[in-house]
């Protein structure tokens, strides 16, 4: 029976730490490794792939639509390789890969990777904004990774939702009940500012998406009073 | 008992505070580079240079202006005068040279011997009298005496002078002087040439009526126009011997020329390094507040790239060639010197606290990060450092070091993934706002007393007018962020407002934060 599962390839730092991440969130989460020796002395259980796979394990074990592909082949020519011919055979699988610059980035998302992280243009960016934003910094990442009662949520606009065929604008969103409405994602998956002029002749439809900043209480007083609630849909999630 | 007189009077000075601050004072405005006023004294003692040549020039042919003549000859010769004594004061201290041999000799038990301190005195001083400097500097007030007409030309010593002031003329003397030797063998060499010449030009040509050369200073001149290979044509040999002379001459010439511009050439060489290097410690000293980032790559290129885009200035500190040219090509202020080693920041002569915002070890590599850490926490315990971190379990040993903020690129793909697979959008929103490439952004603005005496609470603030979402409040006094702040909430000098928006907006609503007027 097939299993949503986490495919990890590379054994590595990255490995580890999307380990320690994740291992909550898949019910299967898979290593795998160029190298036979690191086979033999990894402390997890971990199996030996080639970049030639024609990967008929993985069509066998595992629900591709609802897993995910992490390629953190440290080398960047085989990670692009791995994403490609992981892409050839599995058009559903949803692929994330890390980059070290911005030109292998470029290659991995012309290779079929669903979402790429640049290393060294992320790493640059959190340290730029620890020194030229750090209050802005500390909230954001307290936010985003939990640290604190403050959260971030994105809620979907169903068929009874309150605001439904509302325009986006008549709504005094910054100020409604301890929550505030940053951005709205339509239907083709575009994001908009609330303030943008996009948003400002924008009429709420159903499937619309909220991204709302608030503590949880307020949060869940805000999905009740509109009638939505949160939602994660990755295949929503495209680029 | 004028022994006493004098030791009393030497050990006042000495501990005088105003006396000490007085003599600071005209040091760092005369000998201090460093010192801000010191350029406009240099720049008025130029103006002084420059308008006693004019009038020496104007001179020559026409009338000068009686008042023109007294400022030219007296005036700035006692400006000049004052100079040469203060500069005479400032040079060593005789008080300090007193009390140190009344020390020593009351140290040792003995009378306080005085003709040994007057004597140490008059060996310090006439050193300095002695120097070319000073020496320009006293031939410089010489047109003082104007009356007697040779002094006049005396004024041209006052050129030289502009080699005090101007430090490109300090920077090619310290060149030329590196290369003494060489020039001290090509000055042997050339006035042994000129000498020999001379006497058997003077010999060969002398006493033959056809041709020009009829002294020995004829010949000496001929030598040494014919030897410069400039060759004005005005006296030529006429006999067989004189010519063999000259063609001698001409072959030596060459190899003189060829020997002082190649001495030029390679003196400039050797120090062209130097000199630059010199430009930017120089350039770097005058910098307010910049970032200091020690190590140079992948990840250091990109927070350069994007500090450096918001206006910062950035000093890069590399010992590896390779990566120290990559950092001066990317346009930065670099110097190629160990971050390692407390000399590169001796060297930098910099005011940690006040002029660096924080120090970034940005190797790829925990060892040198923490090497560079610790040398620096060795000499300043206060300013922010912040480092990679390569290895986690090399975590403990940059705090150990004394690094304030650590960064560790793995552990945050960790959490990058881990928000990608539970709020994908959620974390594409705030990516976007940390990201400095896009036009929706989050920014900080700071409270200031001005904002506070017209905006006293959040109500007023009115940011919905200018499109700005206000996400919360960083509370100075509490040190606590209040997210979507009550409309009573008091605004106080040193909070911070949070605010979303379009960039152009934000930047409109800080503008009108500041310069609002509230209406009485």
């Amino acid at each position: 029976m097939s299993k949503r599962t986490a495919l990890i390839f590379g054994y590595n730092k990255y490995a580890h730490e999307i380990v320690t991440n994740l291992k909550d969130k898949y019910e299967y989460i898979k290593i795998f490794t160029l190298d036979e020796k690191e086979v033999d002395n990894a402390i997890v259980e971990i199996e030996l792939f080639d970049l030639s796979d024609e990967w008929t394990e993985i069509h066998k074990d595992v629900d591709v639509e609802n897993s995910m592909a992490f390629c953190v082949l440290e080398d960047n020519a085989q990670n692009i390789f791995l994403t490609i011919s992981l892409r050839a055979n599995f058009k559903d699988l949803r692929i994330i890969a890390i980059a070290s610059n911005e030109e292998s980035a470029n290659k991995l998302k012309m290779a079929g990777a669903n979402k790429v992280i640049p290393l060294v243009e992320t790493t640059s960016d959190i340290i730029a904004n620890m020194l030229e934003k750090p209050i802005s910094n500390k909230i954001l990442h307290s936010i985003l990774y939990e640290e604190s009662d403050l959260k971030i949520a994105q809620i979907k606009i169903s068929n009874k939702s309150r605001f439904k065929d509302e325009q986006l604008m008549s709504i005094d969103w910054t100020r409604y009940n301890g929550i505030i409405v940053l951005s709205v994602m339509h239907e083709d998956m575009r994001g908009d500012f609330i303030y943008s002029s996009r948003a400002k002749h924008h009429i709420i439809q159903e499937g619309d998406i909220l991204v709302v900043v608030g503590y949880e209480e307020d949060i869940k007083a805000f999905e009740k009073k509109i009638g939505s609630e949160r939602y994660v849909n990755w295949s929503h999630w495209s680029w | 008992m004028l022994k006493r007189w004098i030791l009393d009077f030497a050990y006042y000075l000495d501990t005088s505070k105003s006396y000490q601050k007085r003599k600071r004072f005209f040091y760092n405005i005369l000998e201090n580079d460093k010192n801000k006023y010191k350029k406009y004294v240099d720049y008025f003692m130029m103006t002084l240079i420059f308008i006693s040549v004019s009038v020496l020039i104007r001179e020559v042919k026409f009338h000068v202006n009686d008042y023109l003549m007294f400022f030219s000859n007296y005036i700035i010769s006692i400006i000049f005068l004052i100079e040469y004594l203060l500069r005479f004061w400032v040079n060593s201290s005789i008080s300090k040279i007193i009390v140190a041999r009344a020390e020593h000799d009351t140290f040792l038990h003995r009378d306080v011997n005085l003709y040994k301190a007057f004597k140490e005195i008059a060996r310090v001083k006439l050193l300095y009298m002695l120097s070319p400097k000073a020496i320009i500097d006293l031939l410089a007030i010489m047109p003082f005496f104007h009356e007697l007409r040779l002094l006049r030309v005396f004024i041209l010593f006052r050129v030289f002078k502009l080699f005090r002031y101007a430090k490109s003329f300090q920077t090619l003397s310290s060149v030329l002087a590196s290369k003494k030797f060489e020039f001290l063998t090509l000055g042997i060499f050339a006035s042994v040439v000129i000498f020999v010449s001379s006497v058997l030009i003077y010999v060969m040509e002398g006493n033959n009526p056809n041709s020009p050369i009829n002294t020995l200073y004829e010949a000496i001149y001929w030598s040494i126009v014919t030897i410069s290979t400039v060759g004005y044509g005005d006296i030529t040999p006429v006999s067989h011997e004189g010519r063999f002379v000259a063609m001698l001459v001409i072959t030596a010439g060459i190899a003189v020329l060829a020997f002082t511009t190649s001495l030029f050439v390679s003196a400039f060489t050797e120090k062209l390094d130097e000199i630059k290097e010199t430009k930017t410690i120089e350039d770097v000293s005058k910098l307010k507040r910049f970032y200091l980032i020690c190590g140079y790559e992948q990840v250091a290129k990109e927070v350069a790239k994007k500090l450096y885009a918001n206006g910062n200035d950035i000093i890069v500190l590399d010992g590896d060639l390779e990566r120290f040219e990559a950092a001066k090509k990317d346009g930065y202020i670099a110097l190629n010197y160990n971050p390692g080693s407390v000399e590169s920041y001796s060297k930098l002569n910099i005011h940690m606290d006040k002029q660096v915002k924080s120090i970034l070890c940005l190797r790829e590599d925990d060892i040198e990060n923490v090497y560079s850490a610790l040398t620096i926490r060795s000499f300043n315990k206060e300013v922010p450092i912040l480092s990679l971190l390569m290895s986690d379990a090399n975590r403990k040993k940059l705090n150990f070091a004394g690094i304030n903020n650590i960064v560790y690129p793995q552990e945050l793909v960790g959490l990058i993934t881990k928000e990608l697979i539970g709020k994908p959008v959620a974390f594409e929103v705030i990516h976007e706002l940390r990201s400095e490439n896009t036009e929706v952004s989050i920014d900080e603005l700071g409270i200031t007393q001005r904002i506070v005496d017209n905006f006293t609470i959040v109500k007023e603030l009115g940011n919905k007018d200018f499109r700005v979402v206000l996400l919360g409040i960083y509370k100075h006094k509490s040190d606590r962020f209040y997210f979507n702040p009550l409309d009573d909430t008091i605004l106080e000098v040193g909070d911070y407002l949070l605010v979303v928006g379009y960039q152009i907006f934000i930047l409109e609503f800080e503008k009108y934060l500041h310069t609002k007027v509230r209406n009485v």
